[in-house]
């Protein structure tokens, strides 16, 4: 691959973008998925402890249109898309921007494998179809292959470290001290006593602060090594589980369930995609978004309004057996184009010089 | 101020020193909180470090502003400088100024760095032009356009220059490296 490309033309970026849209309608809504538009402006988010929505009052701008398209699903909705412009506060690097789109998709009836697949065949189509329009040489290939590993596999690989999925926080800890050091010592900054009163919210701080370490010490040098595929990070530890279902993990002999149904999808090097095989018990859900607020109160982060008609519809209607997922539009066209930063392939003129 | 805050040139004070952020790269897992990696250089020693910090820590903002002004003397303690609009003047001590003092010519013209209010440091121009006070005579007949010769100028500094520079003439140098740029005609 061609590194340092300078960035693209005003026209070669609507040409990108254009092409990228078109393949990304024709693969999807091919495969039988209907397109559809949900507010943009939304009562309450798909809260995280790490994702900072825009206010836009009386409400928030969305972080992502997971919980509208859920309760579409949960009212009968057909197996649906969307490209969806997505506000993110703060997250401002090569690689991240405050304005960002989205591809969202839920399959009804479907779990996960199918949901890779797709991944697979809308990162080639974006792949080919900028190519066709760019005319330069050197443009990078789509993966030539792909693979699927187990998170707690790579981390064992990559760590020497053997993890359940479902350890608490002070077994985690005791775990990963022959490598915290290496780590950066992530576990150090979590708030433990603040959070013991709340096993869920501190099992999931000290599991993201682990995971975030790891995917920067670990994960990403790992990526690198296998440039030029693509490749499914499954089975995510339980604490790690998002909005996605328990599960138990492949070739473990335990019946328990100690790992989530969610992946995420790499593409040389970049992260690119998360789904899951949808959490359905509204009972689960209130105790995860719970979760998040009071990680988010120990942060001294403000607490984020809780979906209440989501989790209404979840109760009933209820949300039909369904896997989604969200893939990054904006890092796709970014991959696809051979550039190293989000600003060299966005469609927005700066501001303008001062003369 | 909020990690969030962290930009390239974002002052920030650590262990009670002031540093300024040089290069900044954010890094976030989707799901996973976000690394703020930081080269930052310590705005007194110029010493350079890396430091990351993480989504939901804190750190301080230093209270670091610069002044232009303009050098007027220097004493057996240290070094005056003048504001030219408030011809408010301050002095840093020898020790602050470091081998900065080489280059500071009278009137010259410099950033004053202060850290909360007071004078720690001063940032030079890229570039000054001094007087030859002392050099050794050229040789006749040595071509080699890289051969150079030691001078001294007026601060005292020793550079090296090419080997046609005669005593009184002006050079032009390099404050970062203290190396010769070129000949100065007047």
């Amino acid at each position: 691959m061609i590194r340092g490309r300078p960035p693209l033309s005003i026209p070669a970026r609507v040409l990108a973008w254009d092409a990228a849209l078109a393949a990304v309608r024709s693969e999807l809504r091919g495969s039988g998925l209907a397109e559809v538009v949900t507010p943009v402006r939304l009562a309450a988010v798909a809260i995280e402890p790490f994702i900072e929505p825009i206010a836009a009052p009386p409400g928030l701008l969305a972080t992502s249109p997971e919980l509208p398209m859920k309760r579409l699903l949960c009212h009968g909705a057909p197996s649906c898309f969307q490209i969806a412009p997505c506000f993110r506060a703060g997250e401002v690097g090569d690689l991240h921007r405050e304005e960002l789109h989205l591809i969202e998709w839920y399959r009804l009836h479907a779990d996960t494998p199918a949901l890779r697949l797709d991944v697979e065949r809308v990162v080639t189509a974006v792949f080919e179809a900028v190519a066709s329009v760019l005319s330069e040489p050197g443009l990078p290939e789509p993966p030539r292959r792909w693979t699927q590993v187990g998170m707690l596999d790579l981390v064992d690989e990559t760590l020497g470290v053997k993890l359940r999925g479902d350890e608490a926080p002070d077994e985690l800890a005791a775990a990963l001290r022959p490598v915290s050091a290496a780590l950066g010592d992530p576990l150090a900054t979590v708030p433990h006593a603040r959070l013991a009163p709340h096993p869920r919210a501190h099992a999931l701080a000290a599991w993201t602060a682990f995971f975030s370490a790891w995917c920067d010490a670990r994960l990403d040098p790992w990526l690198h090594e296998h440039e030029g595929e693509g490749t499914h990070l499954v089975e995510f530890p339980l604490a790690l589980a998002a909005l996605s279902a328990p599960g138990s993990r492949t070739g473990s002999s335990s019946h328990a369930p100690c790992v989530a149904h969610r992946f995420e999808s790499h593409v040389h090097g970049r992260e690119l995609a998360n789904g899951y095989r949808e959490l359905r018990d509204p009972d689960e859900q209130r105790l995860r978004f719970e979760a998040v607020n009071a990680l988010r109160v120990a942060l001294d982060l403000p607490r984020l309004p809780i979906d209440e008609a989501f989790l209404a519809d979840l109760h009933a209607p209820g949300l039909p057996p369904c896997a989604g997922v969200a893939l990054g539009l904006d890092r796709l066209v970014l991959l696809a184009s051979g550039r190293d930063r989000l600003g060299d392939v966005a469609i927005e003129l700066g501001r303008p010089r001062r003369s | 101020m909020d990690v969030n805050e962290l930009r390239k040139n974002a002052k920030v004070e650590l262990d009670g020193h002031p540093y300024v952020v040089t290069d900044f790269q954010f890094v976030k897992p989707g799901k996973g909180q976000g690394l703020y990696k930081c080269k930052l250089k310590n705005m007194i020693t110029g010493a350079v470090l890396d430091r990351t910090w993480r989504s939901g820590e804190r750190l301080d903002a230093a209270n670091v502003e610069s002044k232009r002004m303009q050098f007027l003397f220097a004493t057996a303690d240290g070094f005056t400088f003048m504001d030219n609009e408030s011809y408010e003047q301050v002095e840093l001590t020898a020790d602050l100024v470091g081998d900065d003092k080489f280059y500071l010519l009278d009137q010259l013209d410099v950033d004053v760095l202060f850290y909360n209010n007071r004078p720690v440091g001063v940032s030079l121009p890229s570039h000054v032009i001094m007087d030859i006070v002392e050099c050794e005579p050229s040789v006749k007949g040595d071509t080699a356009t890289n051969v150079t010769k030691s001078a001294t100028v007026q601060t005292g500094l020793s550079v090296q220059v090419p080997l046609f520079i005669k005593e009184g003439e002006r050079v032009k140098i390099d404050t970062r490296t203290g190396a010769y740029v070129e000949r100065v005609n007047t």
